[in-house]
């Protein structure tokens, strides 16, 4: 009687958090759909879905819906990543955007658009992918020379790579502005002025990415407890890194291609999932898959109420948000390094 | 090691190698000074040179002189070495070799508070006043974050990036907002340009350079002492405390001069007391040295902004961020390899 009176509330207290995440987000793509330069209320959405609404209502509000549904994806993409990568190397600081995958990414895109001659979305999409895995790989080789690795040293190494990549990006799209007129939005992170093609490409490696999470969720449960009691249990501690950071980088290599690198959502919604969920893995990217899309629309929703008529970039918004995170975290780490 | 004294009060040690180093570097500002104004379309050829600088200049000399690249020559030497000087005092009071302040976020801060000044505020808050208030607020935002001040290097690299990250945003919002998408406009306030600089630049920041540089000096001492320790440094008489709080105030008032005459300009503040310590192979903050190299990195980035067959005009602070990354990404390396870091 006791026992099940004290695990009741905790086996249902992740459900009800669950529901109120769902809640919000069903709220930021409401939000998202209504709100813009163009001022529109909640109410003109349900005519519109009502079909009760003016053609121009209507035309106004569906052109919010490929926006939407790329902040859904790409902010999915991210938080996942991020919970990912946070869980695998144990580092409450590991970010996609802190260490270095998006820029790798970026990188990559304009590399492949600028000097390789491939020209779309689809073409550029797969090139992310090489860029974000070598930067990566980079930030691991800087960030583990000599003895011993320390989260400011992963941490250090992104940035610098972050910076050398950033300069080259921006080198590489002021050097030919007419290759590049269309990724100026897309090199500070946006989710204005692109179409559901853009979507449709960036599918296959987010859906790969979300797969192989999924597929070793259980894993990850068992990484948690140690790399001897995981071996104990039948698992490749090995095998289920390589998968996991290979899963993150196929997720933040397709939200990169698909909204341009955004930063901070990676690092800021495990933070909070960990909160909310608590410490098994396949919770938590249930709730990443809530919470980080709910993030980056509410923030895209900012973004355009503040300077309207004009837009503040959704990359920007999310800095804004997500670097306070970071302040706060770096009250509780430990040491000196 | 010799001691060259000024009066009483002023009594700098300097090594052989020290000084060496040091005309070796003012030569090659020279040089680089030299090509900067004969290099190019242009240019004016370098036996011409002494009769443009000393005898008048005419024509098409006096406009690349007093215009074109003069200015901005003069404001480059300044800035660099305001920032090279910078990041010695930085790096010697958090005795932290990344502890400068381009790392730790006070630049980009200077970097957001100018733009502020200068687009949100024009006219009422003059730009170098506007960069030194951000800068301020960085710093204490970064001291107030690390829950330890500056003593814990790891947790101030950290803050840093989050204070930079913030910062940027910031910047980019003050842009959005009052120059709609003008790529050359934000380019100069996130990565810093010397391109169209003018004499009234060259005056603030060699003001900034002159006033302090007395002031570094009479610190210079006591600065050395305190890497001794703070109890021997308090033995010897010089006030661990106050000390680093004045050599801290000087370098946040460097660092936003030179971003507001020329923004944020990556990596100079790190890198040149790096070389400096490097060249003279001893401790100490090398304060004249560092100065000297920042002053000669600057110039040379720009040079290669100015002459390098890239398309676009890059701003010299995109050749810094990628040369300047790719030296901290070596001497990190480095250094954890052998474990001094």
């Amino acid at each position: 009687m006791t026992t099940t009176a004290r695990s009741a509330p905790g086996a249902a207290r992740p459900l009800v958090f669950l529901l109120a995440a769902l809640a919000v987000l069903a709220f930021a793509v409401l939000a998202s759909v209504a709100f813009g330069s163009h001022p529109t209320s909640i109410g003109d959405v349900l005519r519109v879905l009502n079909g009760t609404a003016d053609a121009n209502t209507t035309t106004v509000i569906e052109s919010r819906y490929p926006r939407t549904a790329l902040g859904l994806l790409a902010g999915l993409c991210l938080a996942v990543a991020g919970t990912l990568m946070q869980g695998v190397t144990r580092n409450p600081l590991a970010d996609p955007g802190l260490l270095g995958i998006t820029a790798g990414a970026s990188a990559g895109i304009v590399s492949a658009t600028a000097f390789l001659g491939v020209s779309g979305q689809w073409g550029a999409v797969w090139w992310a992918l090489p860029g974000a895995l070598l930067a990566g790989l980079l930030v691991h080789v800087i960030g583990s020379a000599g003895s011993g690795t320390g989260l400011v040293r992963l941490v250090l190494a992104g940035a610098v790579v972050t910076a050398v990549l950033t300069a080259y990006v921006q080198a590489v799209t002021l050097g030919l502005p007419r290759v590049f007129d269309s990724y100026r939005y897309w090199v500070v992170g946006a989710l204005g002025g692109r179409d559901f093609d853009v979507l449709l490409s960036v599918l296959p490696p987010a859906g790969l990415g979300l797969l192989v999470a999924v597929l070793i969720a259980p894993g990850l449960n068992a990484l948690a407890l140690g790399d001897e009691s995981a071996a104990a249990l039948g698992t490749s501690p090995a095998a289920m890194r390589a998968g996991g950071l290979l899963a993150a980088t196929l997720l933040s290599a397709a939200a990169t291609a698909a909204v341009g690198p955004i930063g901070f959502v990676g690092l800021a919604v495990p933070h909070i999932v960990r909160a909310l969920a608590g410490v098994g893995f396949r919770a938590q990217i249930v709730f990443s898959a809530v919470v980080g899309p709910a993030l980056l629309l509410l923030a895209d929703v900012a973004g355009r109420l503040v300077l309207r008529p004009q837009e503040l970039m959704v990359g920007v918004v999310t800095a804004f948000l997500g670097a306070p995170a970071l302040l706060l975290a770096v009250r509780r780490m430990k040491g000196s390094a | 090691m010799t001691v060259v004294k000024i009066g009483r009060v002023i009594a700098v040690p300097v090594g052989r190698n020290g000084a060496v180093a040091a005309a070796v570097t003012a030569a090659l500002v020279v040089v680089a000074a030299v090509a900067t104004l004969s290099l190019g379309r242009l240019g004016i050829p370098v036996a011409d040179l002494p009769q443009a600088l000393f005898g008048g200049a005419e024509g098409k000399e006096a406009f690349v002189l007093g215009r074109l690249r003069g200015p901005r020559l003069v404001v480059g030497i300044g800035t660099g070495a305001a920032l090279g000087l910078s990041g010695a005092l930085f790096q010697t009071v958090t005795r932290n070799p990344l502890g400068s302040p381009d790392v730790i976020g006070v630049s980009a801060g200077a970097g957001a508070g100018a733009a502020t000044a200068a687009l949100f505020l024009p006219g009422l808050l003059p730009v170098p006043l506007g960069a030194l208030a951000g800068a301020v607020l960085a710093m204490a935002l970064v001291y107030v974050s690390t829950g330890a001040g500056f003593r814990n290097p790891g947790r101030l690299i950290v803050a840093g990036i989050g204070v930079s990250a913030i910062s940027v945003a910031f910047t980019q919002y003050v842009v959005y907002a009052v120059e709609r998408d003008r790529a050359t406009v934000l380019m100069a306030y996130l990565n810093g340009s010397l391109s169209a600089r003018a004499w009234d630049h060259a005056v603030t920041i060699w003001l900034v350079v002159l006033l302090t540089a007395p002031l570094v000096a009479l610190l210079a001492r006591r600065l050395d002492m305190t890497e001794l320790g703070d109890e021997l440094a308090a033995g010897l008489g010089a006030e661990p405390g106050a000390t680093r709080t004045a050599a801290v105030s000087l370098s946040v008032v460097l660092s936003a001069a030179a971003v507001s005459v020329a923004g944020p300009i990556a990596f100079i503040a790190l890198t040149a007391p790096q070389i400096a310590r490097r060249l003279t192979g001893g401790p100490g903050p090398h304060l004249t040295l560092s100065a000297l190299v920042g002053a000669l990195l600057l110039v040379l980035a720009d040079l290669a902004a100015q002459q390098l067959p890239i398309p676009g005009n890059l701003p010299v602070g995109i050749h810094t961020m990628a040369v300047g990354g790719l030296y901290l990404g070596y001497l990190l390396t480095r250094e954890w390899r052998k474990g001094t870091l």
